[in-house]
């Protein structure tokens, strides 16, 4: 260690032993070329040579333990044996090695990460030789855009999945994604917790509600402030409010997307999600209307848009100078019935026996003078 | 007879220039119209994607409607001329001859009635196509408006009835491009090639025809009223300052309709997600 710190000066003694035995290793290792496709293995490439993780943890088991970084900020070293041992890594038996894999011998080499965010990310870049997959579509999302541009605060993979602790992921409940989310994004968090969905799930452990994923998607999570993000929303919506399986529970009705886009806003954005995702629409999408993390009840007294004067509000975001007439042109996901929009619904019913009436009248004349100008034809006739 | 080579005129230029417009803007209409009533359809997604996006087919949508409300106001003025300065006989309006007609046609093809009925300068089946468009023009026209000004329309009416404006108008729609495959093409394409809207002229055999009636008052020259110069030059004189002025009107009420309203805002600004996007918790974990 050529940083200067007085916790290794103090038990450089104690550590000779683990020194030969990493020793031992480095000249395995550097006798090895370790093939680029070992990246893909289930297995990480370092992990058959890798020092056992007790040789590890005699140090790194000491709470106290710890250095100072470059930008001031203090790296604890201290892993926490038992809960590692019970972590997703842990149950696998994976060695410190594998993920510590600059760690080859002691003493250790020096960091080059200046500042705890580096040291996470820097540490991130090695899940892959695992985590393939997920890293790959990682590469894709806003967060490693934002990092992309420069963005150190975007979440890398240590942020979400602490290494140590990490649970399998069957154990993760919609709770704790929400909770590995609110790590960064508190703000949203809160006001999550109180909506509709983020209420039910925190306050009353309904895992029927959607949590950050379920909207945003796990590894890939795209910017929701796109366009293609606002044109695809009511089909992101649709994912559950067409389910009968679980809107039924609640009675909420399950035609919110038919009658969204049988309705104008709903057909255009439907024709500019098929035919022109990438362009702009000023019709409103689901969000637009419910909010996106504080969606509320309809029925909620101050914030519900089935309550008129609330919906107006809403209307006037993108309609300045109506009145109160107007919230009404939109049928409230309603399909027109005799109690429910009673004139929309006669004009349809008009229709329904307007246009087969006029159309099959004008068939039958058009048919019956057809045949009987083939009549006439067949038998020499002028048509009189 | 075909060895005739006697031609009567049955549409003048102006008419014929009308038929162009009227077909041309029905036709955009329809194709830029249909799709926004079924965006589900693969066909309404691809006639969409040919005109670019779903706001360039409204915007041909508005433009061709536009071309369909001034030629109406064309038509308007025109009739207003003939009737007035003209006198002209008012050979389209409906009568009970024509239910008659009808009738007496239907029966002719089903082949209980010895003759086909005569008919005059129009028929019944021109007469029921032309008041269908005047009928489908006037839905068309007043529920485009309230779609096209709902903020107008709802500071008078209740907010239903754009929605049950966006029915009708759909409905309409429908039942108009389907009469007009269904009928008029029969009626002029198929059933006898009639090119008397493209020509001008019907042939003598022609108009024995299909016009028995129009032929002899033609030819017994009572197809026109005749009205001496200085009378016309005395109801031209009344019926000018007043077309211009209903024109002026009309134009007036056709820009109001096409640019009095800014339904809505052009960019939905980025919602309030809750608080800004990255607000960590602290302490701040760390691996």
């Amino acid at each position: 260690m050529k940083r200067e710190n007085n916790f290794f000066r103090a038990r450089q003694a104690g550590m000779g032993f683990m020194f030969l035995g990493l020793a031992a290793v480095v000249v395995v290792a550097g006798l090895m070329t370790w093939p680029v496709s070992a990246a893909q293995s289930p297995r990480p490439a370092a992990q058959a040579d890798a020092p056992k993780n007790e040789m590890c943890l005699a140090c790194h088991a000491q709470q106290a333990m710890q250095i100072p970084l470059e930008s001031g900020e203090t790296l604890s070293l201290y892993v926490n044996g038992e809960t590692f041992k019970t972590s997703a890594h842990g149950a696998k038996e994976v060695a410190c090695a594998a993920c510590h894999s600059d760690i080859t011998a002691f003493p250790h080499p020096q960091r080059t990460a200046k500042s705890l965010r580096e040291v996470t990310t820097q540490f991130s870049q090695n899940c892959q030789q695992c985590h393939a997959d997920e890293n790959g579509k990682t590469m894709q999302s806003v967060h490693q855009a934002a990092r992309d541009a420069g963005n150190l605060d975007a979440a890398a993979c240590a942020d979400c999945h602490n290494p140590h602790e990490t649970r399998p992921i069957a154990e993760m409940t919609k709770v704790d994604v929400a909770a590995t989310c609110a790590q960064c994004h508190n703000a949203i968090y809160e006001t999550y917790q109180t909506s509709v969905h983020g209420s039910a799930l925190i306050g009353e452990g309904n895992t029927d509600v959607a949590t950050c994923t379920d909207c945003h998607g796990v590894h890939d999570i795209q910017n929701p402030t796109t366009v293609q993000f606002r044109n695809e929303t009511p089909k992101l919506c649709a994912k559950c409010h067409t389910n009968p399986a679980i809107m039924d529970k609640y009675g909420l009705p399950t035609q919110v997307y038919s009658t969204y886009v049988s309705d104008f806003h709903g057909t255009t954005v439907t024709l500019f999600e098929n035919t022109d995702p990438g362009l702009p629409t000023n019709k409103a999408v689901c969000t637009d209307c419910h909010g996106i993390h504080n969606i509320s009840r309809v029925d909620d007294p101050t914030t519900g848009i089935s309550i008129k004067k609330n919906l107006l509000v809403k209307c006037q975001q993108c309609h300045p100078g109506l009145n109160e007439n107007f919230p009404d042109a939109w049928m409230g996901h309603y399909i027109a019935s005799p109690t429910k929009y009673p004139i929309v619904y006669y004009i349809n019913l008009f229709y329904q026996f307007l246009i087969p009436t006029v159309l099959g009248g004008m068939a039958i004349f058009v048919i019956s003078d057809f045949v009987r100008r083939m009549i006439d034809r067949r038998k020499g006739k002028n048509h009189a | 007879m075909s060895q005739n080579p006697r031609t009567y005129e049955r549409f003048p230029l102006l008419r014929r220039i009308e038929h162009v417009v009227m077909l041309t803007s029905f036709s955009t209409l329809g194709l830029t119209g249909l799709p926004q009533k079924y965006p589900n359809s693969g066909i309404s997604q691809a006639i969409v994607s040919f005109f670019g996006s779903v706001d360039n087919l409204r915007q041909i949508h508005h433009i061709a409607a536009t071309i369909l409300m001034l030629g109406t106001i064309y038509h308007l003025m025109m009739f207003g001329y003939k009737f007035y300065v003209e006198r002209a006989r008012l050979t389209m309006l409906p009568s009970l001859q024509d239910a008659k007609d009808a009738l007496q046609a239907f029966l002719y093809n089903l082949g209980l009635a010895k003759t086909r009925p005569q008919i005059g300068r129009f028929g019944f089946e021109e007469k029921a196509e032309y008041w269908a468009f005047v009928w489908g023009t006037l839905v068309m026209a007043i529920t485009g408006y309230m779609m096209w000004n709902p903020i107008a329309t709802t500071s008078l009416l209740p907010g239903e009835f754009i929605p049950a404006a966006k029915a009708a108008h759909g409905a309409e729609a429908v039942l108009a491009v389907l009469a007009i495959l269904l009928w008029h093409f029969y009626g002029v394409h198929l059933k006898t090639f009639n090119k008397s809207m493209w020509t001008g002229h019907l042939t003598e055999e022609e108009m024995l025809h299909e016009h028995p009636l129009e032929l002899a008052d033609i030819k017994a020259g009572a197809d026109k009223p005749i009205v001496d110069a200085k009378t016309l030059a005395k109801r031209q004189r009344i019926y000018w300052p007043i077309a211009i002025v209903l024109s002026a009107a009309m134009l007036y009420g056709v820009y109001n309709f096409v640019t009095s309203e800014n339904t809505a805002i052009t960019t939905v600004p980025i919602q309030d997600v809750g608080g800004p996007v990255y607000s960590p918790q602290t302490p701040t974990p760390q691996p």
